[in-house]
C-alpha cells in the first residue's frame, strides 16, 4: 500500500466492474464447473482496513494454492468479500447478502468481535459454517447454540488472558499487575478474562484502566496505575494505540516491563514507538521471522511475489495471515470430506478433520463436538521486536 | 498532586491542538456562516501529505510542510466550491451533509493511496524532551503546540487588526454589504476563509502527526471535539476559541485523572450541554441583537 | 395532494410486503430495515420538516428504544407488544429532557448539542455494564410472537412496513391539525407565530418529544430484527444517515422519509460489490443527488407536480362580524412615561398615549423616530426599560409575545412575515386558534379540523378584500395580497387591538383607497386600531388621532387638522424652519456638461413587491442633485441598485458612459460608485481609523494613510476620535465617519443615503454645512433625504419620485416653493 504502489483506484474499480459484467454474462453459461464461493466479512475501510487486507491476503494464497492444484470437487473457490466498515449491523446485512444473495459456502470473519458476534446467530439459523481467523472474543465460538456452525484457528481471549498473566507473573515476578486496556469490546472482553485469570492465579490487580483509539495521551491513566503501584503492565490495544500509550510510558521514564495481547503486532508498531517498541513482550500465533518451515517459505515467497512485500518486516499482520492461510486450508479439507457445499456437511466435516500439516503447526484433530477452536495456550509463542524484527523471547 | 500537575500538563497539550483545529471552524464561520463540518479529514490530510512528502518520498522537510499546507488550503477552496457554495447560495443548511460527504470521499481516497496501515514520523528533535516537569518529561513539540497555538490566535488577531486584508475579514463580518460597498468581494473572502481553515487544520495536522500515529482516520474524533470546542468558544472571536480548547482539553484530562477514563467522554459531553444550555451563545460568545 | 401520497405510501409498503414475500432472507432483511429506518425518518420529519429543528443526535434515542426494548424482551421476559409502546415511552422521556437545553440554542449550538447527546448515550450504554452488556453488546434477542407465530424478517418487515404506513397517515394528520399547522408556523417566521399567541418552547418540545418516540419504536423493531445490539450499532455516523433520510427524501413531505429511506439504505447494499470502495461511491453519489435535488427527492417532485386549486375564499359577513363581536370591545389602550434605550440610543423615551376603541390612532414621525420599536414595545417583543402599558385598565404581560398575543393585541408587520410554505387559508386557520391548540389525540384522530373555522378563516380572506385562490402558497402571493392575508391573519386572533405597520407600503393609489376603506371597517366593529403609515393621504384621511414621534419622543398628539398646521411637524418632516444653512462661496468650478451618472429606465422589485419602475436621471460632475420623495417611493431602492447591492435591475446604468448594471457591489465601488448607506453602517467593532482606512481599500497603502490624515484634517472632529470604536460614537460622529469613509475612495460620485435620519437638529445643521462645503469643492453628490426643504436648499437640481416613477424635476429653488412636493410628502 505504498504511495504509487497502488493502480488509482478508479481504474481498479472500472476494472471490476468490467469483471462483474463479464462475470453476470459467463453465470448464464454457467455449468458444472461453478466455482465454490467463500465469502469473507471484515473491515476492509476505515481505521482496521489494515486487518481486512492481511486476512484477504491469507485467503487468497490458500486460495490460489487450492485451486492451482484442482480445487475442491473439481470446482475452483473464489473468494466474495464484503466491508463491514467495523459495524456490527453492517457486517451482519453482509453476512446476509452472502448467504442468501451469493449463495457462499462458508463466511470467514474478521477482526471486530462485535460484528462476529451478530453474525454467529444468523450463521447458526442459516446452517452456513463460520470461521473466525482473528476476532478472539470468546463467546463467538462458544455460543451456546446447538448445533454450532462458528469455528475459529486464532487465539482466544480467556487463554491469552491467563497465559500474559502467568507470563507476567513468571517473567518479571510481577505480584500487582496493572491493566492498560482499549476501550472498546475487544478491550472489555479481556478485562473480564484477565479479571477471572487474575482470580485464579490469585494475583491482585493494580488496577483497570481504558483509553481510546483516538488518545494521544495516556499520561493520566498510567500515572493512576504508577501511583497504584502496579509492577507490570497488561496491555489489551492495536498497534497505533498501543504505541500511543508506550509513548505515554516512556515519556513518564516509567520503566515497567510491558506483556501485551497480540494486537501490537498488527500495523508497523516499531516505527510507531520508537526505541521503547522492544520492550513490549507480546503473544503471537506465528512468526515469519526466523527458520521456516516449508509452507512457511512457500507463503513468505507468495506474499513477496504476490503482494511485493520486501520480507517478514512486510507482513504488518502475520497473525491474520497465517490464520486466515491455515483456516481456509482446513476448510477446503473439510468440504472436500463432506463431498458436499451443504453446511452441515460441512460442518461435521470439519469436526471430523484428522491431522493436516499447516503452516502454524501441524494440527491434529483440530475441531471435535464440543471444541471449536483450533488453537491453545500451546500454540501462543512469546515475542518481542528487535529492531523491525519480531524475534521469540526465550 | 503529581497527579493532577501531570494532567494539567496533558491536558493543555490537547486542549489547544483542539483549539488549533477550532481556529478552522472560527474563520470560515466568521465570514460565512458555514463550517466544514468534516475539518477533521482536513487535518489528516496536512498530516498524510506531510508524511508521504517528508517520510515516504524523502523531500526536505521544509516543503514537504509547505506542499501540506498547500494540499489543505487547496482542499479547503475546493469544500467551499463544491460543499458549500452551491448550498449557502440558497440559504439551505445542506452543506452541512455535503462537506461530511466531502470529507467521506476523502478519507476513503486517502485509505487507498496512502495505505491502510498507520504510520509514524520520524523521531527527531521535535519529539526530543525539552523538559521535565512533575515527573513528566515534555517533548519539544508538547510545548511547541501550545506556542503555535497561541501564536496564531495572536497572529489571526494581528492580521484582522493589523492588516487591511484582515480588517476587511472583520468588516465581512461586522456588516457584509457595507463591506461590499467598500469594494471588498465577499465571496472571494469566503475563498480565502476556507483556504485559511484549511491552512490552520493542516497546521494541526502536522504538529499532532509526530506525537500520534498518522492514518486515513486519525482525525474523525478529533474534527467533532473540535467543532464541540468552537461552539463552547462561542465561533465568535481567536481567544475565546482557544482558551475554549484548553479548558475542554484540560477538562478530558482531569476527568480522567480523578476517575480513570471510564466516564470522560460522557462527563465532556454532558458538560458541553450543560455549558450551552447554560450559556446558549457558547462561553466566551456575545448575544446578537434581537431584531423584529 | 395528501390523500394520494397516503394512497402511494400504503400502495408502495403492500408491495414492498409483496415482494418481501418472495424475496430470500437477506432481501426481507433489507426491506424491514428500510422500513425500520423509515420510521425514524417519519419522525425526524415532524422534528426538521415541520418545527424546523434539526438533530444530529438521533441515533441516541434510536439506541434507547432499542436498548429498552432488548432488556425488557430478554432480561425481563416482557411480551414484544409491551415492551414496543415503553421503548417509545422512554426514548420520548429522553427527548423532553433534551429539548431543555436544545429549545434555548439554535443553528450550529443546537448541532452541538444534539451531537453531544448522541455520544453520551453510545458512551453509556458502553459503560452501564449490567444492564446493556457493555460493548459485547446484547444477543439473542428474542423476536416477537404474534397469534403463536414467531416473527422472522418477513414477519418484522411487515410489521414494520404496516407501522409505516399508519405513521404516515398519522402524520398527515398531524401535519394539517392545528398541532401541525402551529409547528409549521414556528418553523417558517418565528417572530410572527409568536404574534399569534403560539407558545414556541411547548410546541417544540412536542415536536421532540414525538420524533423521539418513533425513534424509539424504530429502535425497538430493529433490536427485534438484528437479534444484537451493542453501542457500536448506534455510532455518530447513524445520526448524519438519519438526518440524510429526511433530507434526501424532502423534509416536510409525507413521502418523504420513505424515499429517503430507500436511498440512504438500498444505496449502499447496491454497492456492496464494491468492497472497500463502497464508501468512497456511496460519498460521491450522496454529493451529487444533493446537488440535484437540494429540496429532496419527493420535495423537488412535488414542486412540479403542484397544481394550485384555484378556489377563492367564500364571502360570510355575518359570522366574521360576530366572530370579532365576539369578544367584547376594549375601551382603550394606554401608554404611559414609556422607554427603552439599545447600548447607548434612546429608542422610545417617555412616551404616552391613548389609542381608543373605535378610533384610528396613527403614529407618525420621519424614520429612525421610534415608531416600530414603540410598537414592539406594546406587543411584547422588547421589555420596557421604564413606562406601563395598559388594556382596559389591566396591564399586558412585558416582554412575553405570546401571552400579549393571546390577551387581545394583534399586529402586522413593516414587511410582511406570513408563514411562506403555509397556504394562505392556513395562515388564517392557526391564528383563529389564538394560540389555543386543543390536545394532540385528536390532532392525530384527524378531529381537530372543523369547518366552522374553515369557514371564517374563509370569511375574513374575503371580508379583507383577499381575491384570490385560498391553497396558495403564502410565500408565492403578490405583494399586495401579502399585506391583505396578514391583516386576515390578525383579524383572526379576535383582537381588541390591532396595530398594523406600514400596511400601504407598496400599495398603488386604488389598493391604498381599498385598505382605507378596510380600516374604517375594522374600526367600527369597536376595535382599537393603531397605524404607523407614511403615505399622508391614508393618514390624514382615516385618523381620528394623530400621534407624532421624533428622535424617541412624542412631540405632539392631536386631530389631523391639528398635527398638519404644527411647526414641529413641518420641522420634523421637511427640515424647514429653524435651520439656516449658509450657502458657501460660489463653487470652485461651475457644474461641467459632463455626466457622471446616467440612470435610464431603470427598474427593480423585492421579490414580488415592484419598487422601481422606469425611473431616468442624470448627475454632471459636480453638481448636488437631491432625490425626493416619501418613504417606499423608492430612493433608497435606487441607491442600493446603483452601488449594485440591489439585484437583479433591469434598464441602464452607465458611469462615465460605462454599463455598470450588471456589476456586483464591490466592483461598482472599486469603479469609483460609493454609496454611504442609510444608517451609516459603520464598522462598529473596528477604530476611525480603520474605518476610513477601508473606504481606502482600492488605493495603495501609502496613499490609503495618506488620505486618511486628508480626511481627518478636513472633518477636524474626527482626530480626536481615531482610534475610538466607530460603535461609540454619537449618531452624528458616525455619518461624519460613514461619509470620510465614502470619500477615502476618492469616488467619481457619491450617493448619500438619508444622512440626517435620527439625528439632532443642530447636528444635522452641522452636516448639511459639510455637504455644501463639499459642493462647493466641485464634490459629485446624489443624494437622498427625507428633509426635503434642506435637501432642497443645498441641491443645485432635484427629483421628485413617487411608486418608482420621477414625478417631477427642476432646480432646487424651484422645487423648494413647489406645492406637489408637500403634498408628496405630508398629503
Amino acid at each position: 500500500m505504498r504511495v504509487g504502489g497502488n493502480a488509482p483506484a478508479i481504474r481498479r474499480i472500472a476494472g471490476r466492474a468490467l469483471a462483474l459484467a463479464a462475470g453476470f454474462v459467463l453465470s448464464l453459461a454457467a455449468h458444472a464447473a461453478d466455482p465454490i464461493k467463500i465469502g469473507l466479512v471484515a473491515a476492509l475501510s476505515g481505521p482496521s482496513a489494515q486487518s481486512g487486507e492481511a486476512i484477504t491476503q491469507g485467503l487468497s494464497i490458500a486460495i490460489g494454492e487450492i485451486n492451482a492444484a484442482g480445487g475442491v470437487l473439481g470446482r475452483p473457490l473464489v473468494l466474495v468479500r464484503r466491508d463491514d466498515e467495523s459495524s456490527p449491523p453492517k457486517g451482519a446485512t453482509a453476512a446476509r447478502e452472502l448467504i442468501f444473495g451469493e449463495k457462499v459456502a462458508a463466511i470467514v470473519g474478521g477482526l471486530d468481535t462485535p460484528v462476529s458476534l451478530a453474525i454467529v446467530p444468523i450463521i447458526n439459523r442459516e446452517h452456513v459454517p463460520y470461521m473466525g481467523v482473528w476476532a478472539a472474543g470468546t463467546p463467538i465460538t462458544r455460543n451456546g447454540a446447538t448445533p454450532n456452525f462458528a469455528f475459529r484457528v486464532s487465539a482466544v481471549d480467556v487463554m491469552v488472558d491467563e497465559a500474559l498473566l502467568k507470563y507476567a507473573q513468571k517473567k518479571y515476578g510481577a505480584k500487582k499487575p496493572g491493566l492498560i486496556l482499549i476501550n472498546n469490546p475487544w478491550g472489555e472482553s479481556n478485562e473480564k478474562g484477565l479479571r477471572e485469570a487474575a482470580q485464579k492465579l490469585g494475583i491482585t490487580l493494580a488496577g483497570v484502566e481504558k483509553f481510546e483509539n483516538a488518545d494521544v495521551d495516556v499520561v493520566p491513566q498510567l500515572t493512576r496505575l504508577r501511583n497504584a503501584g502496579a509492577d507490570a503492565l497488561i496491555l489489551v490495544a492495536n498497534a497505533a494505540p498501543g504505541a500511543q500509550m508506550m509513548k505515554s510510558r516512556e515519556r513518564m521514564g516509567w520503566k515497567v516491563p510491558v506483556v501485551s495481547h497480540w494486537g501490537v503486532s498488527g500495523g508497523r508498531f516499531p516505527e510507531l514507538v520508537g526505541p521503547t517498541a522492544g520492550d513490549v513482550v507480546f503473544v503471537q500465533t506465528y512468526s515469519f521471522f526466523g527458520e521456516q518451515g516449508p509452507i512457511g517459505q512457500k507463503v513468505l515467497s507468495e506474499l513477496k511475489s504476490k503482494y511485493k512485500i520486501a520480507g517478514p518486516e512486510g507482513v504488518f499482520s502475520p497473525v491474520g495471515v497465517a490464520d486466515a492461510y491455515d483456516a481456509m486450508h482446513l476448510l477446503a479439507l473439510a468440504i472436500a470430506k463432506a463431498g458436499t457445499t451443504e453446511g452441515d456437511a460441512v460442518r461435521k466435516a470439519l469436526q471430523d478433520i484428522g491431522e493436516y500439516k499447516g503452516l502454524i503447526k501441524t494440527y491434529d484433530k483440530p475441531f471435535s463436538e464440543t471444541n471449536h477452536d483450533a488453537l491453545g495456550p500451546d500454540d501462543y509463542i512469546f515475542v518481542h521486536y528487535e529492531g523491525e524484527r519480531l524475534v521469540p523471547v526465550k | 498532586m503529581d497527579l493532577f500537575a501531570s494532567a494539567l500538563i496533558t491536558g493543555f497539550g490537547l486542549g489547544s491542538m483542539y483549539g488549533l483545529l477550532a481556529l478552522g471552524f472560527y474563520v470560515t464561520y466568521a465570514v460565512s456562516s458555514t463550517v466544514n463540518f468534516a475539518q477533521g479529514s482536513t487535518m489528516m490530510l496536512g498530516a498524510v501529505t506531510g508524511f508521504t512528502f517528508g517520510a515516504t518520498l524523502g523531500w526536505p522537510w521544509l516543503l514537504a510542510v509547505v506542499l501540506a499546507l498547500a494540499a489543505c488550503m487547496l482542499w479547503g477552496v475546493i469544500v467551499e466550491r463544491l460543499g458549500v457554495r452551491p448550498f449557502a447560495a440558497r440559504g439551505s443548511d445542506l452543506w452541512l451533509m455535503a462537506t461530511v460527504a466531502l470529507g467521506l470521499v476523502l478519507e476513503n481516497a486517502v485509505l487507498f493511496t496512502f495505505g491502510k496501515d498507520p504510520r509514524g514520523m520520524p523521531q527527531s528533535f521535535l519529539t526530543g524532551d525539552a523538559l521535565s516537569a512533575g515527573g513528566l518529561r515534555i517533548s519539544v513539540l508538547q510545548l511547541t503546540i501550545p506556542v503555535v497555538g497561541v501564536l496564531l490566535a495572536v497572529a489571526l488577531h494581528l492580521y484582522t487588526r493589523r492588516t487591511r486584508s484582515g480588517t476587511a475579514m472583520l468588516a465581512i463580518v461586522q456588516n457584509p454589504d457595507a463591506a461590499r460597498l467598500m469594494g471588498i468581494d465577499v465571496r472571494r473572502a469566503v475563498v480565502g476563509a476556507y483556504a485559511l481553515s484549511g491552512l490552520f487544520a493542516g497546521v494541526a495536522g502536522l504538529l499532532i502527526a509526530p506525537l500520534f500515529t498518522v492514518s486515513s482516520s486519525m482525525g474523525t474524533l478529533f474534527g467533532i471535539k473540535a467543532f464541540a470546542v468552537a461552539i463552547l468558544g462561542g465561533i465568535g472571536n481567536p481567544w475565546g476559541v482557544m482558551l475554549a480548547g484548553l479548558l475542554y482539553g484540560s477538562a478530558e484530562s482531569l476527568i480522567t485523572a480523578a476517575f480513570g477514563s471510564t466516564y470522560t467522554q460522557i462527563l465532556t459531553f454532558g458538560l458541553v450541554i450543560v455549558a450551552l444550555a447554560l450559556r446558549p451563545e457558547g462561553l466566551f460568545g456575545r448575544a446578537g441583537v434581537k431584531k423584529v | 395532494m395528501s390523500r394520494r401520497g397516503l394512497t402511494l405510501v400504503i400502495g408502495l409498503c403492500a408491495l414492498a410486503a409483496v415482494a418481501s414475500w418472495f424475496g430470500n432472507g437477506y432481501q426481507q432483511y433489507v426491506i424491514a430495515l428500510v422500513a425500520i429506518t423509515a420510521i425514524v425518518g417519519i419522525g425526524l420529519n415532524v422534528l426538521l420538516g415541520l418545527a424546523g429543528q434539526l438533530s444530529l443526535g438521533h441515533v441516541g434515542f434510536y439506541a434507547i428504544g432499542a436498548y429498552t426494548s432488548a432488556i425488557l424482551t430478554l432480561r425481563f421476559a416482557w411480551s414484544f407488544w409491551l415492551a414496543l409502546p415503553l421503548a417509545g415511552v422512554f426514548a420520548a422521556l429522553a427527548g423532553a429532557l433534551l429539548a431543555v437545553p436544545a429549545l434555548r440554542v439554535r443553528g450550529p449550538y443546537l448541532a452541538m448539542v444534539t451531537i453531544a447527546f448522541g455520544f453520551v448515550v453510545e458512551q453509556s450504554a458502553a459503560e452501564m455494564k449490567g444492564l446493556t452488556g457493555g460493548w459485547n453488546g446484547i444477543m439473542d434477542i428474542p423476536r416477537p410472537v404474534l397469534l403463536g407465530v414467531t416473527l422472522n424478517e418477513f414477519g418484522l418487515g411487515v410489521l414494520s412496513l404496516a407501522l409505516v404506513a399508519l405513521l404516515s397517515l398519522l402524520f398527515a394528520r398531524l401535519r394539517d391539525s392545528t398541532w401541525g399547522l402551529a409547528m409549521r408556523a414556528t418553523r417558517d417566521a418565528e417572530v410572527a407565530s409568536q404574534s399569534i399567541g403560539l407558545n414556541l418552547v411547548a410546541i417544540r418540545t412536542v415536536a421532540f418529544v414525538a420524533s423521539a418516540f418513533l425513534a424509539g419504536i424504530a429502535g425497538a423493531l430493529f433490536a427485534a430484527l438484528s437479534n444484537f445490539i451493542s453501542p457500536e450499532s448506534f455510532p455518530f455516523f447513524q445520526s448524519i444517515s438519519f438526518l440524510l433520510v429526511v433530507l434526501i427524501g424532502g423534509a416536510g413531505t409525507l413521502l418523504g422519509p420513505l424515499a429517503g429511506a430507500v436511498v440512504v439504505v438500498l444505496l449502499p447494499e447496491m454497492l456492496a460489490f464494491l468492497a472497500e470502495y463502497r464508501l468512497l461511491f456511496f460519498g460521491a453519489l450522496l454529493l451529487l443527488v444533493l446537488w440535484l435535488a437540494p429540496e429532496g427527492i419527493v420535495g423537488a417532485i412535488e414542486r412540479r407536480l403542484r397544481r394550485t386549486d384555484a378556489r377563492a375564499a367564500r364571502p360570510a359577513e355575518r359570522e366574521v362580524g360576530a366572530w370579532l363581536a365576539g369578544r367584547g370591545a376594549a375601551q382603550s389602550l394606554e401608554v404611559e412615561g414609556l422607554g427603552i434605550a439599545f447600548g447607548g440610543t434612546r429608542a422610545v423615551r417617555e412616551v404616552a398615549l391613548t389609542a381608543r376603541a373605535g378610533e384610528v390612532t396613527s403614529i407618525i414621525g420621519p424614520n429612525g423616530a421610534g415608531k416600530t420599536t414603540l410598537l414592539n414595545l406594546i406587543g411584547g417583543f422588547y421589555r420596557p426599560d421604564q413606562g406601563a402599558i395598559r388594556l382596559d385598565g389591566a396591564a399586558l404581560p412585558a416582554g412575553v409575545v405570546w401571552r400579549v398575543a393571546r390577551s387581545g393585541v394583534a399586529r402586522t408587520f413593516q414587511t410582511t412575515q406570513l408563514f411562506p410554505r403555509m397556504t394562505v387559508l392556513e395562515n388564517v386557520l392557526i391564528a383563529l386558534r389564538q394560540g389555543r391548540l386543543g390536545g394532540v389525540g385528536p390532532a392525530l384522530a384527524g378531529r381537530s379540523r372543523d369547518d366552522h373555522a374553515g369557514r371564517l378563516a374563509e370569511g375574513l380572506l374575503a371580508f379583507v378584500g383577499y381575491a384570490g385562490p385560498i391553497e396558495r402558497l403564502a410565500g408565492a402571493l403578490p405583494h399586495v395580497d401579502r399585506r391583505l392575508v396578514e391583516i386576515a391573519r390578525a383579524l383572526a386572533m379576535q383582537p381588541r387591538v390591532l396595530m398594523l405597520d406600514e400596511p400601504a407600503a407598496g400599495l398603488d393609489d386604488d389598493d391604498t383607497t381599498r385598505l382605507a376603506a378596510l380600516l374604517q371597517r375594522i374600526r367600527s366593529m369597536g376595535i382599537v386600531v393603531m397605524l404607523i403609515e407614511h403615505d399622508m393621504d391614508l393618514v390624514m384621511g382615516i385618523s381620528d388621532q394623530i400621534v407624532v414621534l421624533d428622535a424617541g419622543r412624542r412631540i405632539i398628539a392631536g386631530t389631523p387638522g391639528a398635527v398638519r398646521v404644527d411647526p414641529g411637524v413641518r420641522a420634523a418632516y421637511l427640515g424647514e424652519g429653524s435651520l439656516a444653512i449658509e450657502r458657501a462661496s460660489p463653487r470652485a468650478s461651475a457644474p461641467a456638461a459632463e455626466t457622471v451618472l446616467s440612470v435610464s429606465n431603470v427598474t427593480a422589485s423585492y421579490g414580488n413587491l415592484p419598487v422601481l419602475a422606469g425611473i431616468d436621471l442624470e448627475v454632471r460632475r459636480g453638481e448636488l442633485v437631491a432625490l425626493l420623495g416619501a418613504n417606499g417611493a423608492g430612493k433608497s431602492t435606487l441607491m442600493r441598485a446603483i452601488a449594485g447591492l440591489h439585484r437583479p435591475v433591469q434598464g441602464r446604468v452607465l458611469l462615465l458612459g460605462r454599463e455598470i448594471g450588471l456589476f456586483r457591489a464591490h466592483q461598482i465601488a472599486r469603479a469609483g460608485v460609493t454609496l454611504v448607506p442609510e444608517g451609516r453602517q459603520v464598522f462598529p467593532e473596528l477604530t476611525v481609523v480603520e474605518n476610513i482606512l477601508l473606504g481606502a481599500l482600492a488605493l495603495d497603502r501609502r496613499s490609503a494613510l495618506a488620505e486618511v490624515e486628508r480626511l481627518i484634517a478636513r472633518f477636524p472632529l474626527l482626530g480626536r476620535l481615531r482610534n475610538q470604536r466607530a460603535g461609540l460614537l454619537s449618531g452624528g460622529e458616525q455619518q461624519i465617519l460613514a461619509l470620510a469613509r465614502g470619500l477615502a475612495a476618492r469616488p467619481s460620485i457619491v450617493l448619500l443615503d438619508e444622512p440626517s435620519l435620527g439625528l439632532a437638529p443642530a447636528i444635522v445643521g452641522g452636516l448639511y454645512q459639510v455637504l455644501e462645503e463639499l459642493r462647493a469643492e466641485g464634490t459629485t453628490i446624489l443624494l437622498v433625504d427625507q428633509m426635503a426643504r434642506l435637501a432642497l436648499s443645498i441641491a443645485d437640481r432635484a427629483y421628485v419620485i413617487r411608486s418608482g416613477q420621477v414625478v417631477q424635476q427642476g432646480s432646487g429653488e424651484a422645487l423648494r416653493h413647489d406645492a406637489a412636493l408637500e403634498k408628496a410628502y405630508l398629503g
